[in-house]
């Protein structure tokens, strides 16, 4: 028990560390873009001038640099994230709305990509080297091939209006291929409410983007859940239950996912970075406005208050999932020590 | 483990040709299960073909990458034009904007894949292992330090780390384009090596060459690299097809050198200009199956590879 804690805070420390060097990075980052920091977080252009003073007073841009680090940090803390000049409103309240949208896009993927993964994995370890082995195999690797904008676009090309699909199939399905709801046009009223036509177009519209996301990220599961179970079929215990006369079933089942697993949560916790990149392309191509679509959307506008903490948001999310991942590990796999 | 005991013998031999030494004897050995290996075959067929195209792209494709067309063989509109040409026998692919001949861009796109590709995971894999055989061998604060540092390039989710960095840089040429994918692709490779540094480490010979007083570097360099450098080429041929992946999105979300056409140049201009819609889909379709298919071939062979070269993956 003892242990465990110390490798519990060793863990929170190690990603406390993390979260600093990503806040200091990225400060970095920012300030040496081309032209200089006070520049890019509050341009001289006449028609910023109201938000560009905005900035330089909640960012101290006219203080010296290790200052306006610490005013950084403070302020980084305090959701105190200064005002985009594009969209004109205080960057928190833009990226904690976006954060909702792909939370719930990468959330479905994520868990449909672990399902059909593993599922998907396991079989192709028991069937090693038959058929099915080799055909799920292929797939995966190509799947992982695919650039996921494309993916997008193909699909897109499949299931939107007057797709040479739908002209030869009468039961082909239309699926909406553009946003996270239904615009104004559709008549759908545009402020959310809990009731059954907004949850029907928002799910409508997730299904597209979610699969797209989880086909193309189905493969760091499905790859590496094979090679972890193979791993452990090779090991004498699995010769010794199958020797004393247990059914193949009994074996896969007490013997070979109890120690198979374990070390799947840790690989898909480092998938997670990948997803969340395809999610930067999913949601550009579908035109979903969340996190990924604002990055690009402010990386053309060159909007460096929004683009400084979509970093931060993303970089500590990832670091999260690492360290809830390590924990679910160690309350999995108490023979575990993480050196 | 015979081919380093007699390099530990001849102290006079320079680390490429340990690594050489220790490699020249596993290269037949490998090639025959190579040869044996459906997969690994069926990726190098693919990689071979695309590296006929890209080799012999001045032969093959009818025009320059960025020649004006100025026929109108294929076109529908009365009168004629020769922008924005459905495909024919003429154009197999149709025409472009500007007009170019896409057929003819897709075989010259095959030429900045591999070189993008290959120069970034070159990049990469050198910084990845330099870092790697450090951190792993050294230990202590350099390495607690370097791979906090990791964490930190592994937890910027990678597009937006690649897009600064090319916002920052000005992708404003090839060269800078592979150092911004190498640059920021480098923290996978740091890990695998790493890890393999400190199983290695641990064996017998190493023991024996510190015993006898060997300099750590040599060490580094001698024994510890040669043994490394098997998953070291696994993994640069695995990198290549991420690297080939990462220039795609980037041309496609318009950070792309001004004059090279690329396959994701070629699908952002699809586009931009509609394709499906003036009745040209394959436009975006083919360029698209370029990548898919290279990329393929790359991870076929590299995943085989990997398994040949790397034991423990072997079927016992």
């Amino acid at each position: 028990m003892r242990k465990i804690l110390r490798i519990v805070i060793r863990r929170t420390v190690n990603a406390l560390i993390t979260i600093f060097g990503i806040l200091c990075l990225n400060y970095v980052l920012i300030r040496l873009m081309p032209g200089n920091a006070e520049a890019n977080i509050a341009p001289h252009n006449p028609q910023y001038a109201g938000y560009a003073a905005e900035n330089i007073r909640i960012f101290g841009l006219d203080k010296p640099p290790w200052e306006q680090f610490l005013i950084y940090l403070q302020k980084t803390f305090t959701f105190d994230w200064g005002i985009s000049y594009y969209w004109k409103v205080p960057v928190a309240d833009l990226i904690l709305h976006d954060l909702g949208w792909t939370l719930l896009l990468v959330g479905t993927s994520t868990i449909l990509t672990i399902l059909i993964g593993m599922v998907v994995g396991s079989l192709a370890a028991v069937k090693r080297g038959k058929p099915f082995d080799f055909v799920s195999t292929g797939a995966s690797i190509f799947l992982y091939g695919m650039p996921i904008f494309w993916l997008g676009i193909v699909l897109q090309l499949a299931f939107q209006k007057n797709s040479l699909l739908t002209n030869y199939f009468s039961w082909w399905p239309v699926l909406p291929i553009e946003g996270y709801m239904d615009g104004p046009n559709s008549g759908l009223p545009q402020v959310w409410s809990w009731d059954w036509p907004h949850i029907s177009s928002v799910m409508a519209h997730l299904f597209l983007p979610a699969l797209t996301l989880a086909l193309g990220t189905l493969a760091g599961v499905s790859l590496v859940m094979r090679s972890s179970l193979i791993d452990v079929m090779t090991e004498d215990f699995v010769l010794t239950a199958k020797a004393k006369g247990l059914s193949d079933r009994q074996v896969l089942r007490r013997h070979i996912f109890p120690n198979g697993l374990p070390p799947m949560v840790s690989l898909i916790a480092l998938d997670i970075a990948f997803i969340v990149g395809g999610a930067y392309q999913v949601e550009w191509v579908f035109n979903y406005k969340g996190i990924g679509w604002r990055t690009i959307a402010a990386i053309d506008h060159l909007d460096f208050p929004v683009l400084q903490f979509i970093i931060v948001i993303g970089g500590v999310a990832i670091v999260i999932a690492n360290l809830l991942s390590d924990f679910l590990l160690l309350w999995l796999d108490p023979r575990i020590q993480i050196t | 483990m015979g081919a380093v005991e007699v390099v530990t013998k001849k102290p006079a031999v320079s680390p490429l040709r340990a690594t050489l030494r220790v490699g020249w004897k596993r290269i037949k050995d490998v090639w025959t299960q190579i040869y044996h290996s459906k997969n690994a075959m069926a990726g190098l067929a693919i990689l071979v073909f695309f590296a006929v195209l890209a080799l012999g792209a001045p032969f093959i494709a009818p025009y320059g990458p960025t020649q004006k067309i100025t026929d109108t063989a294929c076109s529908i509109t009365s009168p004629p034009i020769s922008a924005l040409q459905p495909p024919c026998p003429a154009h197999l692919l149709g025409t472009s904007y500007f007009p170019y001949d896409i057929y003819s861009q897709v075989i010259w796109g095959t030429q900045v894949s591999f070189i993008v590709g290959i120069m970034s995971a070159v990049v990469a894999s050198v910084v990845g292992t330099a870092v790697g055989l450090i951190s792993g061998y050294v230990g202590g604060w350099i390495d607690e330090v370097l791979m906090r540092f990791n964490d930190v390039v592994l937890s910027i989710p990678w597009l937006v780390l690649m897009i600064i960095v090319a916002a920052k840089v000005g992708v404003v040429d090839l060269t800078s384009l592979i150092l911004v994918i190498g640059l920021t692709g480098w923290s996978v490779t740091a890990r695998v090596i790493r890890s393999q540094v400190l199983s290695i480490k641990e064996r017998m010979f190493v023991e024996r060459a510190k015993m006898v007083g060997t300099p750590n570097w040599r060490i580094l360099m001698r024994h510890i690299f040669p043994n490394a450098f098997p998953l070291i080429f696994a993994n640069t041929i695995l990198t290549v097809a991420v690297s080939i992946l990462s220039e795609s999105v980037l041309a496609f979300l318009g950070l792309r050198p001004p004059d090279t056409v690329s396959w994701g140049r070629i699908i952002a201009e699809a586009i931009d200009n509609g394709a499906v819609t003036i009745g040209n889909p394959l436009w975006l379709i083919i360029p698209g199956l370029c990548i898919v298919f290279l990329v393929f071939g790359f991870y076929l062979f590299g995943y085989a590879l990997d398994e040949i070269l790397n034991p423990r993956l072997r079927r016992r």
